[in-house]
């Protein structure tokens, strides 16, 4: 039985976290216990991925066996799969990058511990079945990133710490808020029953969603938003990654925000976004994507330093998730999810090659850089691949994401967000070749020569430049072996449009009786335990 | 700074309070309290301890940073949770039973209190952590 083994997903982080904080002073064996914990991960992701692919089942372990309304579900699913996975291989290439970034001084301070703290809570949101316990793993994620965030102290990181704590708190209270609303309005918080309970009223003619309901989500949604950088609500972004060290702005602008549209994607087409609101909240994703998409990507053409293009262009990216969440078919949502794997692989790879970038030339500054082309081509050009993918030149990663998505709004009415899709396509590759022109093409400027020793800072840079070829190399293999990557992001996608599958899992009714109670409106109600003696 | 009556009266009150800190852990299987509430009666005891004492006797006392505590009771909640995942159970599943004991007695035995534990430890460690640190500025 596999079931239960996804529980490892937690455990695994949580026993190196512990068992690194004792070997907190020797570097040595803190990191080889990280590599082998977030190593683990990835293969185990892949495996569960592939044999959960193949015999077409969702694995569900409910936790101390309390059965699934009442106990905590935990579920794996291929949208869960896939971005678990992509989590921790994002989470390995940043790790092993960070070995060089950070002073030996600040990594002993629980660096190692708080980075499998965060992996824990980050595998948990993206496992949980439950409302409640994802707001557990967001509140586990975001003590850990607040630690991370002021690792090494500078007054700079404190005072942007001290926002983004501020903002989270407000946006966690928020969420507790709503979760307790919801439980009060259905009695449950496991999303699966939500699920059954919401599509079983609505296919009921006589019954109504209660009132509120549409509030409700749209509270989430600034919940989730504020979590995920969306259109109004992304202002904390750029400065918070900006100032912490390079590795862990890597890890974050990979994984932090998409753990926010995850849950949108998860819970919306699931539970909120159905009933006569849905019109409404699916307007409100649609507008704020198409605003995310392109004044994230203007952001990053008028910022002149590198972390400032790339964190704000964290947030373009988003829009282009939430544009596949808004049109909520199934193909479109599988590109949603392909196109969250592929960003956050490569987002955390350029932010990667920044880290190296600055080690040469000593700052980000793209009026001071020039010349890393004659420098260091090997870094160039790993840094050119990365930066063609996130524009999404074919047969680069980013190519089959946007594809899907701007194909399949096409033909609606979302023609134009396509179209501003397209739009903000063509600036991200305007702000890359900036990065490239000024950093590696250009000459060095006369006024601000590079000091560093070139040969001695390649030599210093082994552990960065494997965890940089590792993440580009997941790009390219996402790129050139797309078809199975697709297949999976296909189910993901099919599993999110039609909920049976995922409901009859979680809480072991036929899915053929399911499908009758949600569907056909005359069909007589069938209750858990009815549901329970049909099933065999 | 130790005041004579409260030194005294410590030393009545921290038996009963530690006392009443396990019944509340205990009891919490079922009912009201649990590891989380035991842990903060127990919390509370230690630091009025430390106020009765003062903070050299107290060290004296308790040579352990708080901190070990928070380590070694996540470690005993996670292992806790462990055991049954190797036994082919979900995560965190408990293994409940009726100990028979002499003269007809039986105790309703359920193996997540050492889950609960873990997490008194857990509470201990982090309250008592804290507290002392605030108390070392203020002192200072």
């Amino acid at each position: 039985m596999i079931n239960h083994q996804i529980i490892l997903f937690m455990a695994i982080p949580l026993a190196a976290g512990l068992i690194s904080v004792t070997t907190a002073k020797n570097l040595f064996l803190s990191r080889l216990i990280g590599c082998v914990s977030l190593g683990g991960m990835v293969t185990m992701g892949v495996i569960l991925l592939w044999l959960s692919h193949r015999d077409d089942v969702i694995y569900v372990s409910q936790l101390g066996n309390w059965q699934a309304p009442f106990g905590i579900s935990i579920i794996f699913d291929s949208l869960s799969g896939l971005l678990i996975t992509a989590a921790s291989t994002v989470a390995l290439g940043a790790y092993i990058h960070s070995f060089d970034m950070l002073e030996p001084d600040i990594e002993r301070r629980y660096y190692h511990p708080l980075i499998q703290l965060l992996i824990f809570g980050v595998n948990l949101s993206f496992l949980t079945g439950d409302l409640f316990n994802l707001f557990v793993a967001f509140e586990i994620m975001l003590l850990a990133s607040y630690a991370l965030l002021t690792l090494g102290g500078t007054r700079k990181q404190l005072t942007q710490a001290y926002k983004y704590v501020l903002l989270n708190l407000l946006a966690s209270t928020i969420f507790v808020m709503t979760a307790g609303m919801v439980y009060g309005m259905f009695g449950t918080l496991n999303m699966a029953d939500l699920a059954r309970i919401v599509h079983e009223i609505q296919a009921d003619p006589d019954r109504e969603l209660p009132t509120g309901f549409t509030a409700l989500s749209i509270t989430l949604l600034l919940v989730f938003g504020l979590k995920g950088a969306f259109f109004p609500l992304w202002f904390w972004l750029p400065d918070t990654y900006y100032t912490c060290p390079i590795s862990i702005a890597g890890l974050f602008g990979g994984v932090l925000t998409k753990v926010g549209v995850y849950s949108v994607a998860r819970t919306f087409p699931l539970i909120f976004a159905v009933g006569e609101g849905s019109q409404l909240i699916i307007l409100i994703i649609a507008v704020a994507s198409a605003f995310t998409m392109f004044l994230g990507v203007l952001g990053a053409v008028s910022q002149h330093e590198i972390r400032r293009i790339l964190s704000i262009h964290v947030i373009s990216q988003i829009g282009y998730m939430m544009f596949g969440i808004a049109i909520m078919t199934g193909w479109a949502l599988a590109g949603c999810v392909f196109f969250m794997i592929h960003n956050m692989v490569v987002k955390c790879a350029l932010f990667l090659c920044c880290g190296a970038m600055e080690k040469h030339a000593g700052t980000d500054d793209l009026d001071r850089l020039g010349g890393l082309l004659k420098r260091d081509v090997f870094l160039a050009v790993l840094f050119f691949i990365a930066a063609l993918s996130l524009v999404g030149l074919p047969p680069l990663s980013g190519f089959f994401g946007k594809l899907v998505i701007i194909r399949e709004g096409w033909p609606y009415y979302w023609g134009t967000l396509s179209i501003v899709g397209l739009l903000t396509g063509s600036l991200t590759l305007l702000s890359m070749l900036k990065i490239w022109g000024y950093g590696f093409w250009n000459p060095t400027p006369k006024a601000h020569p590079i000091r560093t020793d070139a040969p001695t800072v390649k030599r210093n840079l082994k552990a960065a430049y494997t965890g940089i070829v590792f993440l580009v190399g997941t790009a390219l293999f996402l790129g050139f072996a797309a078809e199975p990557v697709c297949q999976v992001a296909l189910r993901a996608g099919e599993q999110l449009e039609d909920p049976v599958p995922y409901i009859s899992a979680v809480l072991r009714i036929d899915p053929d009786v399911l499908r009758v109670s949600l569907e056909a409106p005359a069909a007589p109600q069938v209750t858990l335990s009815a549901a329970a003696e049909a099933s065999p | 700074m130790t005041s004579l009556i409260l030194q005294t009266a410590s030393k009545l009150i921290v038996p009963l309070a530690l006392l009443f800190a396990a019944y509340m852990t205990l009891k919490g299987h079922n009912a009201p309290g649990g590891g989380f509430i035991g842990g903060l009666c127990f919390a509370v005891t230690l630091i009025l301890l430390r106020m009765g004492v003062g903070p050299e006797v107290f060290n004296r006392m308790v040579p352990l940073h708080p901190r070990v505590l928070v380590f070694v009771g996540l470690a005993v909640a996670f292992l806790t949770g462990l055991v049954p995942l190797l036994m082919g159970y979900p995560f965190l599943t408990s293994y409940v039973t009726d100990l028979q004991l002499p003269l007809g007695a039986s105790v309703h035995f359920a193996s997540a209190l050492f889950f609960d534990v873990g997490v008194l430890l857990v509470v201990v460690g982090t309250s008592v952590g804290m507290i002392l640190r605030l108390s070392q500025e203020v002192e200072a």
